[in-house]
């Protein structure tokens, strides 16, 4: 416990350093990422953060990763290089898109590798190994690094900031953008240099091969909360924040532990929270909803049963005892058991001695149960022309999905019937 | 609808020639529209309707020929240009709401880096109350019906306020409550003298909205009133059958991939009359 | 564009990539091959004034060889070889699966040389000892030993000669550990703690009484994390540490971090110097033999600890 005060009282310099270069990075790629993702090019993101390494391969042996800048640099020429790469092979080949991406990816990163292990059999120790830049080396950032990318970061969000509905508008509907003349092919100049740059300044972290995970991970994430963009592109900055929090607190807490994919296991924590947590579409929230619909349906199936025990009797018994109820309708015993729990919670119930009789309101809910049933089926025979055995099954689901305004309309439309397609009245208020 | 042979027409196609993934799709079509017309693009599948609308609109470059909208070049009149697409062009998932749709009728590169003022908004609103989508103004764009999102796409349209609007297929799978609406606006923006066409899947229909009509069949089959179009014979040359031998040299030029037009007679942006004067 | 020139520079690059695969003709000679820069350097030694001897070092200066991995060039190199000298103990880490299979050649292994109780455990692998057996210059001094006679049984018209060269070395590297023992014990106790990119230097500690801690663990294949760095960095503080040191073959970029936290906390931390750790100097340097090595790495650390 008093790690997680040490690590949050950012008085380590170190904690402070890496804490601040891996949440600055991981926002600027996750906002970034959401427009990737909106244009369905999650791929190419991917693509082309392998694309990036021969170009920082080749930086580092001009400079021996003692400038950020010229790190910057290289990533760009490289990545603007595959990027062009793909669009000619879409264009001039018959190969679908994702054979160019595949295609750039493995030759692009099949000689970032080349260099790098050329690097490793000729150089002196300033040349890296392959796992840094493989695997992102976060815990040893520097502060020049800090000062650059951060600096690219900043610049990355501003620019989303100024140019934010007509991004918004370019990834929607590129034809309107065009056709009301904005200029779509400087939006999308920008939207890739964007990506490349946010992929070049994540790659200090993450490194090439989990830097998919960071441009696209909070995106599909924060889809899951929300439905708007705004909000999106804001709780999937929080995700990137909080992973790279999360990722350096795992660094800061246990020996040998690397920032970066500790940071892509808190991305992904968030997404499998979110796939079962989020509300509507979560998985826990469909669950939910779907006990919720199994007992309404159980209880009103109980409901209808004694009514039409009630029917069926002669003269005004109210009380009927359980083996009359129960042969109404054919259900399982543990289903009984449910819903009768459901009938006395909504009090709709009475007990006595092993008889049963429903309350007034119990009564009122019965009858509009059957009411919906018999009324659907009116409909179903009228409109769709059912023969009689067909109407049944139809109506025993649905009578237990209508709503109080689609009745009424039910209602207007059938004109206040009084008998089902069977004859059997239909019970208003008694 | 105007008699005036000078007044500037709202289009003019001329001699446009466009291919789709190599197979040419229209041949020469040269025809012309007033302005105030209520215009339909009548055509079976696969004569090339949509790839004029595209064309017109710019966002496809035909192989030869040129497209004037109210005599000039489409980059010179753009703001008073609007475009209504087919639903399918977009992904109804993206989380927008339907006044941030409708909101984008107002950008434009006036606008980069500005924000939308109030004046905006009340264009904005008044849009959306004439499609009768005012009240959904804060849904999600997936929460809706064929017919409002339809009627979303056309509110982004009048948000636009342009003076010509080229539609394509706006009536298709919509429900009649929205029918109704697009019908009541398209009487409004003919009184106000706007031009609107329309690509039309719909021949019966087509008699009692439109006065003009422009019937394609890869080729240009009729062009006029649309009483004059929808006679027999055009109506047998354009829905009975493709132009065989039309359709075998359009194949071979594909294979080949051979030029359908030689340089020397690509007609290309000559400047339009009134312009340089 | 047509596809048809992109098809035949692909069957281009498969000809030419089948045709680099073929097996070349045999060099005259005795063929060395040797994975570390000491093991060259010592065969080099050993087998001086014997003719017809190539010595072809895989893992050049500057290489760290818990990283390195071998190219076709190598394998080849090694099929081809009469006498193949690796170091052992998972030094070559990547290289273990080409070890297994030259198992029919004639192969020493420097770790052969010294009994189990010589090694020193490595503290994070299990059954696994720290490979770095060459800067405890007694040990090293037993692996020559044992190098010079294998050699000489693979050589026996030579035989005489290299034990004549085996017996001299030896006594060459006595003198240094003479001389290092000297050093090592000028410096006061209290400062006797060094501070390197990984921890290659246990031997090292072991056989001179200094305290040992590298950032990262025996191998360079071992992530560090901020935890590391801080710890190492709470260390050089309350021991008041001067110096810490670079290796030639790490990349300086986790020494530079720790140096950078010390300096943020107020402490005065300075780069010692290079060490030479896992490969041997560039050519031409004095540290392109081991004793070279040797002498620069116990003088620097002197220089820098007093």
């Amino acid at each position: 416990m008093e790690k997680v005060i040490d690590f949050l009282s950012f008085q380590d310099p170190t904690v402070r350093l890496v804490v601040a270069g891996t949440v600055l990075l991981s926002i600027s790629a996750a906002v970034v990422g959401c427009f990737a993702y909106l244009r369905k090019r999650a791929l190419v993101g991917d693509a082309l953060a392998h694309s990036l390494l021969p170009g920082v391969a080749m930086a580092f042996l001009f400079s021996g990763q003692k400038d950020p800048w010229l790190l910057l640099l290289g990533a760009m020429v490289s990545g603007w290089l595959a990027l062009g790469a793909m669009e000619l092979i879409q264009q001039h080949t018959k190969l679908a898109s994702e054979t160019a991406i595949a295609l750039v990816l493995s030759v692009f990163f099949g000689f970032g590798v080349l260099m790098l292990t050329y690097l490793q059999h000729h150089g002196g120790g300033d040349q890296a190994g392959l796992d840094q830049f493989l695997f992102g080396n976060a815990a040893s950032m520097r502060s020049s690094d800090l000062y650059a990318y951060g600096l690219v970061g900043m610049v990355l969000l501003v620019i989303i900031g100024a140019f934010y509905k007509e991004l918004k508008l370019y990834c929607f509907d590129p034809d309107h953008a065009q056709a009301i003349g904005l200029p779509t092919r400087g939006l999308r100049y920008l939207l890739n240099t964007m990506t490349v740059l946010a992929t070049a300044i994540g790659i200090q972290s993450v490194g090439v091969v989990l830097m998919a995970a960071l441009l696209i991970t909070p995106a599909a994430t924060a889809r899951f909360w929300s439905y708007r963009l705004r909000t999106m592109l804001f709780l999937a900055a929080l995700g990137g924040a909080v992973a790279g929090l999360g990722g350096s607190f795992a660094s800061y807490l246990a020996p040998a532990m690397p920032t970066g994919p500790w940071i892509v296991m808190v991305l992904s924590f968030l997404a499998l929270v979110s796939i079962f947590l989020a509300p509507r579409v979560g998985i826990f929230a469909r669950m939910w909803r779907q006990r919720q619909n199994q007992r309404k349906i159980i209880r009103e199936n109980l409901l209808k049963a004694f009514y039409h025990g009630l029917e069926n009797r002669e003269g005004d018994q109210a009380w009927l005892s359980r083996p009359e109820w129960q042969e109404q309708r054919h259900l399982p015993e543990w289903e009984w058991q449910i819903g009768f729990r459901q009938l006395r919670r909504h009090r709709w119930i009475l007990r006595r001695s092993g008889h049963y009789r429903l309350t007034e309101r119990g009564l009122a809910e019965a009858r509009r149960v059957v009411r919906l049933h018999r009324l659907w089926e009116l409909y179903l025979s009228r409109y769709l022309a059912l023969g009689k055995d067909h109407l049944h099954p139809g109506a025993e689901s649905i009578e237990h999905l209508i709503t109080p305004e689609v009745e009424k309309e039910l209602l207007r439309e059938l004109d206040y019937p009084e008998q089902d397609p069977h004859r059997s009245p239909i019970p208003y208020k008694s | 609808m105007s008699a005036n042979k000078e007044a500037t027409p709202a289009l003019e196609v001329h001699n446009l020639t466009a291919t789709y993934d190599r197979q040419p799709v229209l041949w020469d079509i040269d025809f012309s529209l007033p302005e105030g017309s209520l215009a339909g693009i009548l055509g079976p599948n696969g004569s090339g309707k949509t790839t004029l609308l595209r064309n017109i609109m710019g966002l496809m470059q035909p192989d030869s020929g040129y497209v004037r909208l109210l005599g000039q070049d489409l980059a010179k009149v753009r703001a008073q240009v609007s475009y209504v697409p087919q639903r399918e062009s977009v992904d109804w998932n993206f989380p927008v709401s339907v006044s941030e749709v409708v909101a984008m009728g107002r950008y434009g590169p006036g606008k980069l880096l500005r924000r939308l003022r109030r004046p905006d908004r009340d264009i904005i609103e008044e849009a959306m109350e004439k499609t009768g989508i005012l009240p959904l103004a804060h849904r999600h764009i997936s929460q809706l019906s064929g017919g409002q999102q339809q009627r979303v796409f056309i509110a982004r349209a009048l948000a636009q306020q342009a003076q010509i609007y080229l539609m394509d297929e706006p009536f298709v799978g919509v429900d009649a409550a929205t029918e109704e609406a697009i019908l009541n606006l398209l009487g409004e923006m003919k009184d106000r003298g706007q031009t609107v066409i329309m690509v039309h899947h719909d021949l019966q229909t087509a008699q009692d909205y439109f006065d003009q009509a422009v019937l394609l069949q890869t080729r240009l089959v009729a062009a006029g009133p649309v009483e004059t179009v929808l006679n027999k014979e055009n109506l047998q040359q354009a829905y009975g059958g493709r132009l065989n031998v039309l359709s075998k040299v359009g194949q071979l030029a594909a294979e080949k991939q051979f030029p359908l037009r030689e340089k020397a007679f690509r007609e290309r942006k000559k400047p339009a009359h009134g312009e340089g004067d | 564009m047509s596809t048809a020139p992109i098809l035949r520079s692909m069957v281009l690059f498969l000809a030419l990539g089948v045709l680099g695969g073929c097996q070349p003709t045999q060099k005259p000679g005795f063929q060395v091959v040797a994975t570390t820069g000491m093991l060259g350097d010592a065969a080099q030694v050993l087998l001086e004034g014997v003719d017809s001897v190539s010595v072809k070092v895989l893992m050049g200066p500057g290489v760290d060889p818990h990283l390195y991995r071998a190219t076709q060039g190598d394998i080849e190199a090694l099929a081809r070889a009469d006498v193949i000298l690796y170091n052992g103990l998972h030094l070559e880490g990547k290289m273990q699966d080409i070890f297994d299979r030259l198992r029919h050649r004639s192969v020493i292994v420097a770790a052969h040389a010294l009994p189990e109780e010589a090694l020193l455990n490595a503290t994070e692998y299990q059954n696994a000892h720290d490979p770095h057996i060459w800067f405890d210059p007694v040990l090293w001094e037993k692996v020559i030993g044992h190098l010079g006679r294998h050699l000489a049984a693979l050589r026996p018209t030579q035989a005489q000669r290299i034990k004549a060269n085996t017996r001299r070395y030896r006594a060459q590297i006595r003198e240094a550990h003479a001389w290092a023992q000297e050093q090592m014990e000028a410096i006061p106790p209290k400062r006797r703690v060094m501070i390197t990119a990984h921890d290659a230097f246990k031997y090292l500690g072991q056989r001179y009484q200094m305290e040992v801690r590298g950032l990262q663990g025996i191998s360079t294949t071992a992530e560090y994390g901020i935890r590391d760095i801080t710890d190492l960095t709470d260390l050089i503080i309350a021991r008041q540490i001067k110096a810490i040191f670079v290796e030639s073959s790490v990349p300086k970029r986790s020494v530079e971090a720790v140096i950078a936290a010390a300096r943020s906390r107020g402490h005065e931390l300075r780069l010692g110097g290079t060490l030479y750790s896992d490969a041997l100097g560039a050519e031409g340097s004095p540290a392109d033999t081991y004793l070279g090595m040797f002498y620069h790495n116990v003088s620097t650390i002197k220089q820098a600890l007093q």
